[in-house]
């Protein structure tokens, strides 16, 4: 029968893993963040890094995220390149995630008017200032809320690190269930604790947004 | 480019347009202009929408690529080598019919931003500056306020002031009232005829006849992609020679 005492004694080891997953998720969301900017401002630089861009973006998207997982996990060390498993899978969900975030940055560019682009060349801009000073800050004004949306996807993705692992909180909870014979409390106080995290994070959205509306509603 | 245009071009102009030619597709934009614009000129452009003013002064600071001919502004070629086309921004002002402040920063920071990132004054300096224009406009109060929270004449005001801060040898200002309420043109005006009055080279399109006629060295009227005439207000008001700019003052003028 479901042991609930049992299910308590078991959520301190899984918090202790829930730092790493907290960990996991702050470092990978910059990540894709950076390298999905990065995607999509070198996408619109040129036709050919345009087309290479495409490619790269699609790629990243159409592939399973396990298969990237595995990929650079076990494809790697072969070639030489061995890193530990936690770097390994930071990368990974950066990457995947990056390809995502890139369609999100496009939309939000998209929907900057041409007049803003028109006005900063007008004054001499550079082209790094006018990314960076520009549009940056508006395109993160317009993607808030997608953006937080993945970023909680993300988090939801890192149990997918269990199988390279990485401790977080599901390898945490699959071994406390290997030891104990016991899966059902451990399972549930995992999937609590997650329903927690994204609710907070999604809340945490949602208020950033608020605020970067109201600013510029001001 | 050819010896009768080199006669005619004058050593004192500030932006010569040869032969200018522009295609959109098969769409003929822009034909065949040649404009000279003296220091110290104010040229007004206008013409029915769609005859290609806009399109005209968008190429003098790159904005727009012309297919044919070229483009001299304070002596340097208009292309589209970006280092090239920065150094010409410097020296060229421009103000758009739909201000193109940028929203995210204040109406100081809008002015200085070129200041200290392209001209690379420290940032009190700048200030300075901007709060100098920004008193020439005749909004000094409102640096600290966001665009949205001025009105349309006073966001124009500060696109003013925002050209004016890096000091450019030429303004150009494409329709600077057209998506202004009536009550609004008359302080945006007001601030531009200032500004004619204390020596800027100036080439504008508008529609404000009463302006043109006031401020104008030369009209420049454009039909269908083609300088149709050109003369000084007085003449183009009183007795204007073609048929087309005729009717079009007629439509215009009551």
């Amino acid at each position: 029968m479901f042991d609930f005492p049992f299910m308590l004694s078991t959520v301190p080891v899984l918090l202790k893993a829930m730092g790493t997953t907290i960990w996991v998720t702050l470092v990978a969301s910059i990540g894709a963040a950076l390298l999905g900017f990065s995607f999509e401002i070198a996408r619109r630089s040129g036709r050919y890094s345009g087309y290479a861009m495409r490619f790269v973006i699609d790629f990243i998207r159409s592939t399973p995220i396990l298969v990237q997982i595995y990929f650079f996990y076990f494809v790697l060390p072969q070639y030489g390149v061995t890193l530990p498993a936690l770097v390994i899978g930071v990368f990974a969900l950066s990457l995947y995630y990056s390809g995502y975030l890139a369609e999100v940055f496009k939309a939000g560019i998209d929907s900057i008017p041409a007049g803003q682009f028109e006005a900063a060349k007008s004054l001499g801009l550079g082209r790094l200032d006018t990314t960076l000073l520009i549009v940056l800050p508006q395109m993160l004004r317009a993607v808030a809320a997608p953006m937080g949306n993945y970023f909680v996807s993300l988090l939801k993705a890192t149990p997918y690190l269990a199988v390279i692992s990485v401790h977080e909180m599901l390898g945490t909870a699959l071994d406390i269930g290997s030891e104990t014979f016991r899966y059902p409390e451990p399972m549930i106080a995992v999937g609590i604790i997650f329903l927690v995290l994204a609710l907070t994070i999604a809340q945490a959205v949602r208020w950033l947004e608020l605020r970067l509306l109201a600013s510029l509603k001001r | 480019m050819t010896q009768e245009h080199d006669a005619k071009s004058d050593d004192d102009a500030i932006v010569q347009i040869r032969n200018l030619h522009k295609w959109y597709g098969p769409f003929h934009a822009l034909k065949n202009i040649s404009l000279d614009v003296r220091r110290g000129e104010k040229i007004v452009i206008c013409g029915p929408s769609g005859s290609g003013k806009s399109t005209l002064i968008r190429c003098v600071n790159g904005l727009e690529r012309y297919s044919e001919g070229r483009i001299l502004a304070n002596g340097h070629l208009v292309d589209h080598r970006s280092d090239h086309l920065r150094l010409i921004c410097q020296e060229v002002g421009m103000v758009f019919q739909h201000f193109n402040l940028f929203p995210h920063l204040t109406v100081m920071e809008n002015c200085t931003l070129a200041l200290t990132r392209v001209r690379k004054i420290p940032k009190a300096e700048a200030i300075e500056v901007a709060q100098h224009f920004l008193e020439r406009v005749r909004i000094p109060e409102h640096g600290n306020k966001y665009p949205s929270q001025l009105s349309g004449g006073q966001q124009q005001r500060v696109a003013i002031a925002r050209s004016l801060c890096m000091r450019p040898k030429v303004m150009l200002f494409d329709e600077p009232t057209s998506a202004l309420d009536p009550e609004m043109i008359k302080e945006v005006l007001e601030v531009m005829t200032g500004l004619a009055r204390e020596g800027m080279t100036m080439l504008c399109v508008t529609h404000e006849m009463g302006f043109a006629r006031e401020v104008a060295d030369r009209i420049v009227f454009m039909d269908a992609g083609a300088i149709v005439e050109e003369a000084p207000p007085e003449e183009f008001f009183g007795a204007a020679k073609h048929e087309r700019s005729r009717k079009f003052l007629s439509q215009l003028l009551h």
